[in-house]
C-alpha cells in the first residue's frame, strides 16, 4: 500500500501508528474509533510530478492517481490499515486544520458518535507553485537569509519577514478520561475549553478581534482567568501581519505573564498540520514541566511577554493554551489541563 | 521487438514494484496476480506499469480477461504484435 499512496499518505500512515501504538488502540472496538484529518490539497507536489512525467503521454498516467489526487485518500489508507470503522473524513481549515481536527474530534466524542476520535494534521506537500503564490501574496519568508538559512525562521522576531515552510504532521487521540483509563493509559491533559471563530473575511491578514474572541471564548469555557494560563502556544509564523496581531490580542487578554515560545520557530510551518503538531508541542511541555526555546528571537516585537527565549526553561504548565489562526478567516484556540 | 519471455520479465518487474514483498519469491507464469495479493488497484497499476514499458497505447479494456500471468504475456504480445 505504501508504494503506491502519496508521501502525505506514507507520513500519515506513520504518524497515526505512532499515536495508535501509544494509546493501545488495538485494545479499542473497532467501530468505536474515528478519524478527523485536518487539511486539504495535501499532495501538491504528486500532483505537480504526475502532471510533469506524463504530459506528453497522458494514455499511461498511473492508475493509482484516480486515488491520490483526492485528500480522502488519506482517510481510505489509514482507515484500511487500522481497521477504523466509526467515522472518518478530512475537514479543511488552511493553517488552522490540525486544531479545528481536534475540536471537531472532540465534538464527535462528546456527542457520541465514537468512544475514540483520533486528529491528524495532515503533511501538506506543497509544490513550487503553491511556494511561489505564498511569497507573491507577501506571506511566506523572502530569500534574504538563503545564505544563513538557520537564521530565516524568526517568529515575533523584527527581522523577521514571512513563515518558514516545513514538512510535518502530528496525530492525538481524544477520548473521555475513563475511557483512556479502561486501557492502562495515561492521558496527556484534559481538554478544558475550545472556541472557533471566524472574521467573515476572505484576506489572508489575520483579525484582532477575530483572535480576541476566540481566547475570550475558549477561557470563559474553561471557566479561567487569564492569569491562570502558565504557558501560551500561539500561531506565531514569522509573518509581519500575523504576529504582530497576534500578540496584541495576547498581550490585551491578559496573558503577558503566561509564559510563551513560538514552536514553528523550530519546525518551520506545516500548514494544515501546524495546529495537531502544536498541541503535541504542548501536551510534550506539559508533561515534561520544560519549555522549548524560540528560535532566532533576538529582537522581540513585544517586549512586555514572557518570552522563552535562546533556552528552554523549566516551567510547571498547569493550565495552557495553544491558538491557531487560517487563511479565510478561522480563528482557533483550546485550553488544557494537565492533571 | 519483444518476445514473450521479455513481457514475462517485466510484468514480474512491474509486480515486485508494487508488491515489493514478493521480492523473494519465484513468480511463475500460472501464477494469478490475485492469488500474489494484488488487489484490483494494484493488478491496475501493475498492467498500467508493463504497457508504459512496452509503450503499448491501448484501453485497458483491451487486456482484461487474462486469468493468469502467461495469459496477460499472451494479450500484450498479441496486442504488441497488432499496434
Amino acid at each position: 500500500m505504501l508504494r503506491t499512496a502519496s508521501f502525505s499518505g506514507q507520513v500519515g500512515l506513520i504518524t497515526i501508528l505512532e499515536a495508535w501504538e501509544e494509546a493501545k488502540l488495538d485494545k479499542a472496538d473497532p467501530s468505536r474509533i474515528g478519524l478527523v484529518i485536518g487539511g486539504s490539497n495535501f499532495q501538491q507536489r504528486d500532483m505537480v510530478q504526475m502532471h510533469e512525467a506524463y504530459a506528453d503521454r497522458v494514455h499511461f498516467v498511473r492508475p493509482t492517481y484516480g486515488l491520490t489526487f483526492m485528500d480522502s485518500d488519506l482517510v481510505g489508507l489509514c482507515t484500511e490499515q487500522f481497521g477504523i470503522k466509526g467515522i472518518s473524513y478530512t475537514l479543511g481549515g488552511a493553517s488552522a486544520s490540525g486544531q479545528l481536527a481536534i475540536i471537531q474530534a472532540i465534538q464527535a466524542v462528546q456527542s457520541g458518535q465514537v468512544d475514540i476520535c483520533i486528529a491528524m494534521g495532515a503533511l501538506m506537500d506543497v509544490s513550487y507553485w503553491e511556494c511561489q503564490a505564498f511569497r507573491s501574496l507577501g506571506a511566506m519568508g523572502s530569500d534574504r537569509f538563503a545564505d544563513e538559512p538557520e537564521k530565516a525562521c524568526r517568529p515575533f522576531d523584527r527581522e523577521r519577514d514571512g513563515f518558514i515552510y516545513g514538512e510535518s504532521c502530528g496525530a492525538v487521540v481524544i477520548e473521555r478520561t475513563e475511557s483512556a483509563i479502561s486501557r492502562q493509559i495515561t492521558p496527556y491533559a484534559i481538554i478544558t475549553g475550545w472556541a472557533v471563530g471566524m472574521d467573515a473575511s476572505r484576506n489572508p491578514h489575520p483579525s484582532y478581534e477575530g483572535e480576541v474572541q476566540v481566547i475570550k471564548k475558549a477561557l470563559e469555557q474553561a471557566k479561567l482567568s487569564p492569569h491562570q494560563i502558565d504557558y501560551v502556544n500561539p500561531h506565531g509564523t514569522g509573518s509581519l501581519v500575523g504576529d504582530e496581531i497576534e500578540i496584541k490580542a495576547i498581550v490585551d487578554c491578559q496573558l503577558s505573564n503566561a509564559a510563551i515560545n513560538a514552536t514553528k520557530s523550530i519546525t518551520g510551518h506545516g500548514l494544515s498540520s501546524s495546529g495537531a503538531v502544536e498541541v503535541i508541542a504542548t501536551l510534550l511541555q506539559m508533561k515534561e514541566s520544560r519549555l522549548h526555546p524560540t528560535r532566532n528571537l533576538e529582537s522581540p516585537i513585544e517586549e512586555s511577554c514572557n518570552w522563552v527565549r535562546d533556552q528552554s526553561i523549566t516551567h510547571h504548565v498547569k493550565h495552557a493554551l495553544s491558538l491557531n489562526i487560517g487563511f479565510g478567516g478561522i480563528n482557533t484556540a483550546i485550553c488544557f489541563y494537565k492533571i | 521487438m519483444m518476445n514473450k519471455e521479455d513481457i514475462f520479465r517485466l510484468v514480474v518487474e512491474h509486480t515486485r514494484e508494487v508488491l515489493p514483498e514478493l521480492e523473494e519469491y519465484n513468480i511463475q507464469p500460472n501464477d494469478r496476480l490475485v492469488d500474489l495479493g494484488a488487489n484490483s488497484v494494484d493488478r491496475a497499476e501493475i498492467i498500467m506499469r508493463t504497457m508504459e514499458s512496452l509503450s503499448l497505447k491501448v484501453p485497458r479494456v483491451e487486456l482484461f480477461g487474462a486469468k493468469n500471468i502467461e495469459e496477460l504475456v499472451e494479450l500484450l504480445y498479441e496486442k504488441i504484435q497488432s499496434v
